[in-house]
């Protein structure tokens, strides 16, 4: 993955706490609380449901692939079954919805939790592995799952889902059946869902996380314990991922085994490139091209496939790099220019 | 006045890449209902390798939809089908159905969808309350299944229980007959081919009580290679074999145990055999399968049946599927209900719809009836024949008797719990 | 779970022999998807996910030619040509422009061309599925060997696997281009710097791989039915042999296979329901053992 590594700027290996990076995180802060407000505006400005459709969608997908991006973009750990654990948050919420009756938030920490105990016990096997072997080993383990979630029809309903709709009972005067309700809800989650990627991507532990990236052997001689260190960034992406999942679980009233096939992996993986890997925010602009993508190709032709195919290939080979990414490259030559210029 | 699209135009995904993505960007999220026409939506499957799913159901609907266009629409507002692929996820499915609702202004869904996408569609017909037929799914728990149950949802393609009553009763009937004690089944593992399974055999039993079952095979379904199911099934050496596979399944199945003379060494009996789609592309069809009856221009041995076939074929080059009929019956009950409530709107169709009973080239004796009690469709062709390899591929048909039928369909339901 | 049935096999000759004949077989069959998938990687470092994409073309294309000309031979050759071409060009115009980057774009570029195919085969052929049937020669009863059941028409599939596994072992160990190929992997600048086109060898090989996923997709067009995307499955599993077996080697994939053939074949019996499961609990248990693979070589 040298290349990878190489693309990035020198820039982000710059010491990570002093008073400059105090004052950006009240930035963030800032810009997360704005955003919040403007997604929550968007139902009193337009009355398109599909929007708000729209916009729960990519919560889902957004949280997931930029937990994603944790591992990809600043650990250089390439899963390709990150999406096991989306499945897992939409069966663990579903299930404990449909067999206890407790009250969402109940139900959103519980899965959590039994998110991190299943990513605790595969992540310690796989974080041992690099590189390829460490996509190959993680893609075992979600069509493991897949394959159980398939055969253990008493528990998950096999390949028809969790079928009879999921139980949404109102929480705290939030009342998820209540379309705007859950569009805030998702929009919240998604948002402080960032914030906390983000703190710990700014975090000394995410530079640590950069150092294994970078150069795993000199971040063991310092003293780190690279092992640990990824095993913590593994759980933590996980809880994420298992967010976005609880978010698809309440969008669609159900769960189904495809949540957890390594498709959705596979999607992850997709976005994360259409975005761009070296900027935060850069799933997050994977996610809405990729889905306003689908929502718009797949209206006006079934050949789905051939269009989709072609954009990724502009990607791949045209661009070779994210549009984030691509981006900011453009926007720093400009500056460049300026400044050259007398 | 359709906006379907036939397979083969790559003009439209030509446009779509030349800039019609920058375009439309915006389109989905502008509602525009308009008031004349009424736009009926339809999820189904039209990639991958269900595809043929879609465009089969796709084509069923249409010829319908055209009929009635024809003769004024419904209520006077002519049809506009708006047909969207959900590439068999899911949660496509369920954003489709949404979105067709909501932003496309669909005032009726005709759920095409198999398994899990049709529960997803379920979910979301639950959630906007409008008007939903489910054309594609046989799970018999999708409507008899109280916990599933909403006024405004209703199933217009067979029932599983249903055909493993009448098929339990014919292999008994030939168990009996001929003294095939020792069966064996194979079918594909996940929720349609484990509860037609589970259900035949259980009418089997019933109705040949010294009937035993040595081996079980569940391959996946789209498995490639049936190796292994075909070795362990030719093992347990039975007397006869049951399948519920289908489609490319059942052919590659086919083609596999005919080079190890499965067919030779036991009786078969494959509901899903006597479909044109499996019956033609299979080259070299073994005599005398047992099959249940899918689509057959034959059975109903009816003019009006053979003349819908021959429609169809006339118009897409290609015979009918069992999907085609089922999405064909959707449009006819859904035409008549709103003669019947003189009215294109949902609640209307939906309270007019219930306990329906209309002509129909694809009933078992000239009618088919919308049940009022669990919203599924009851009183269709259905019967079971061997097959040969030319036309008319099902020579004699045993038709099953729906008095039975709805009698021990009542009771299996008693013993699941569901009433 | 049915462990009375698997621990009756065990206790029957009979049924022993068949399901390890069976497991062969299935074995072989996937031995013939898998080869090229890692030859391809062996050389070029690129994990072919497109692989089942050439497989499907090649049944399509043996279907074809078969359902005109009525040879065997002819649609076997048709369905290797064909891949092998196709394998040539897709390698040239699209995957050569990404080896400077990282394995992500590599797996976008193949990702697109498994969408597009796909869909090219929807338009060219239909959606709807297709057989080519069985050819009159093969159609004859099985044969018993050892007390075991086998099919003529897979013993010719097994004569051929088996002569691919010789001739690609013997060719790559033994042969100059075999050793230029092997030099190609090992260090493709000095390759270059030497004044051999690598560019040449990348193409010649990934038509190889093209053509033996091709020729795999051929062989099975009688047995197996034809849609859009029914490569796969077929990727899936070919892609679980050869990691088994490690990425690059040979052996390891015929190894992988013949593996993978006797868990599906024994699990069948004793796991009916979780046979497909069992592959991959076995994948993950291989690869915490040897992350390489059985036979790959640990890498630098």
């Amino acid at each position: 993955m040298t290349e990878l590594q190489a693309e990035r700027g020198g820039d982000l290996s710059a010491p990570p706490i002093d008073v400059k990076s105090k004052r950006l995180r009240y930035i963030d802060l800032l810009i997360a609380i704005a955003a919040f407000a403007v997604l929550a505006s968007l139902p009193f400005l337009f009355s398109s449901k599909a929007l708000l459709d729209f916009v729960i969608r990519c919560a889902a997908f957004g949280l997931f692939a930029t937990s994603l991006n944790l591992l990809v973009g600043y650990t250089g750990m390439i899963s390709f079954g990150h999406g096991m654990f989306f499945g897992l948050g939409a069966y663990g919420f579903g299930l404990i919805m449909q067999r206890t009756g407790v009250p969402v938030p109940v139900a959103f920490l519980g899965t959590l939790v039994l998110t991190a105990v299943v990513a605790t016990a595969i992540g310690a096997i796989c974080v041992r592995l690099k590189e390829i072997y460490f996509a190959f080993v993680t893609l075992a383990f979600q069509m493991l799952i897949h394959s159980i979630i398939l055969s253990w029809v008493s528990l998950t309903g096999g390949d028809q889902g969790l079928r009879g709709g999921i139980p949404r009972p109102k929480f705290l005067g939030i009342d998820p059946t209540n379309h705007i309700h859950l569009y805030i809800m998702s929009c919240a989650l998604l948002v402080i869902g960032l914030l906390l990627m983000r703190q710990i991507a700014q975090s000394p532990f995410g530079y640590t996380l950069r150092m294994i990236r970078d150069n795993a052997s000199r971040a063991s001689f310092i003293g780190i314990d690279v092992w640990r260190a990824k095993l913590t960034i593994f759980v933590l992406s996980s809880l994420f991922a298992s967010t976005g999942g609880i978010i698809m679980c309440l969008f669609v009233s159900g769960a189904y085994p495809e949540f957890a096939y390594w498709t959705i992996s596979g999607e992850g993986i997709f976005i994360n490139l259409l975005g761009g890997v070296t900027t935060f925010l850069g799933p997050m602009v994977g996610t809405v091209l990729l889905l306003t993508l689908n929502d718009t190709v797949t209206r006006l032709t079934e050949h789905y496939g051939i269009v989709l195919g072609i954009v990724i290939l502009f990607f791949a080979i045209g661009l070779r790099k994210g549009l984030m990414d691509f981006a900011v490259e453009w926007y720093e030559a400009r500056r460049g220019d300026k400044e050259r210029a007398p | 006045m359709t906006k379907s699209r036939k397979p083969g135009i790559s003009r439209r995904s030509a446009l779509a890449l030349m800039g019609g993505t920058a375009v439309t960007f915006a389109t989905p999220w502008v509602a525009g209902a308009q008031a004349k026409t009424i736009k009926v939506g339809m999820p189904t499957i039209l990639s991958g390798r269900v595809a043929q799913l879609g465009t089969s159901s796709r084509n069923g609907i249409m010829i319908e939809v055209d009929k009635v266009n024809a003769a004024g629409g419904l209520a006077g507002r002519p049809i506009e089908m708006v047909i969207r692929d959900s590439k068999g996820q899911p949660q496509e499915a369920a954003r489709v159905a949404r979105e067709l609702v909501n932003t496309d202004g669909c005032e009726i869904l005709i759920d095409a969808e198999a398994s899990s996408g049709a529960f997803a569609v379920h979910e979301v017909a639950r959630d906007l309350g409008v008007f939903c037929v489910h054309t594609n799914s046989e799970t018999s728990s999708l409507t008899a299944d109280p916990k599933q149950h909403i006024p405004n949802a209703f199933r217009t393609a067979r029932q599983g229980v249903h055909d493993s009553i009448v098929g339990g009763g014919y292999a008994a009937a030939i168990a009996k007959a001929k003294g095939l004690k020792k069966w064996a089944t194979c079918s594909p593992d996940y929720a349609y081919g484990r509860d037609t399974t589970g259900e035949f055999v259980y009418y089997l039993k019933q109705f040949a009580p010294d009937v035993e079952i040595i081996s079980e095979a569940w391959p996946k379904l789209f498995q490639p290679d049936y190796t292994e199911v075909v070795t362990k099934i030719l093992q347990a050496k039975p007397q006869a074999l049951y399948s519920a596979l289908w489609g490319g399944d059942l052919t590659s199945y086919i083609d596999q145990a005919n080079i190890y003379a499965l067919f030779t060494q036991m009786e078969v009996f494959a509901v899903n055999m006597a479909d044109y789609t499996a019956l033609t592309v299979v080259k070299n069809l073994p005599k005398g399968i047992h099959s249940g009856n899918r689509y057959i221009k034959t059975y109903p041995a009816t003019a009006e049946n053979a003349a819908w076939g021959d429609a169809y074929k006339a118009k897409f080059n290609e015979y009918p599927t069992n999907w085609s009929w089922e999405n064909a019956t959707a449009m006819m009950l859904i035409a008549a209900a709103s003669k019947k409530a003189n009215s294109a709107d949902g609640k209307k169709l939906a309270e007019a719809m219930k306990g329906l009973t209309i002509k129909s080239p694809f009933g078992a004796d000239g009618t088919v009836t919308m049940r009022a009690e669990d919203h599924t469709l009851i009183g269709y062709a259905i019967g079971w024949g061997t097959t040969i390899p030319v036309e008319p591929y099902v020579p004699e048909v045993k038709s099953g008797d729906w008095k039975q039928i709805l009698a021990l369909e009542a009771e299996w339901k008693k013993t699941k719990g569901y009433t | 779970m049915d462990i009375d049935a698997l621990t009756g096999c065990f206790a029957s000759a009979a049924c022993l022999v068949t399901q390890t004949t069976s497991g062969l077989i299935i074995g072989m069959l996937l031995f013939l998807v898998a080869v090229g998938l890692t030859l391809i990687f062996g050389v070029l470092k690129v994990v072919n996910f497109s692989h089942g994409a050439f497989y499907m073309f090649g049944a399509y294309f043996a279907m074809t030619a078969y359902q005109l000309s009525g040879s065997f031979a002819l649609a076997m050759l048709c369905g290797a040509a064909g891949t092998a071409i196709l394998g040539l060009i897709f390698e040239r115009v699209f995957m050569s422009r990404v080896y400077g980057n990282d394995v992500l774009m590599q797996l976008l570029v193949c990702y697109a061309f498994v969408l597009i195919f796909d869909d090219v085969v929807k338009i060219v052929w239909g959606p709807e599925f297709r057989s080519m049937g069985m050819p009159t020669a093969f159609q004859i009863p099985p044969l018993f060997i050892a007390g075991g059941v086998v099919p003529p028409y897979y013993l010719l599939l097994i004569g051929v696997a088996l002569a691919v596994a010789a001739v690609l072992g013997f060719s790559l160990a033994r042969t100059r281009v075999g050793k230029v190929i092997r030099a190609a992997a090992h260090n493709p600048g000095m390759v270059s710097a030497l004044g051999i086109n690598t560019g040449l060898i990348y193409g010649g090989v990934f038509a190889l791989g093209g053509m033996l996923a091709g020729l795999a997709g051929a062989l099975a067009a009688p047995v197996r039915s034809l849609t859009p995307g029914m490569g796969f499955s077929v990727l899936i599993e070919s892609f679980i042999v050869t990691v088994i077996g490690g990425m690059g080697s040979i052996l390891g994939a015929l190894i992988g296979a013949l593996l993978i053939g006797l868990i599906r074949s024994f699990g069948s019996l004793g796991f009916p329901l979780f046979t497909e499961g069992l592959m991959y609990l076995f994948m993950v248990i291989v690869l915490v053992a040897r992350p390489t693979g059985l036979f790959g070589k640990e890498v630098a």
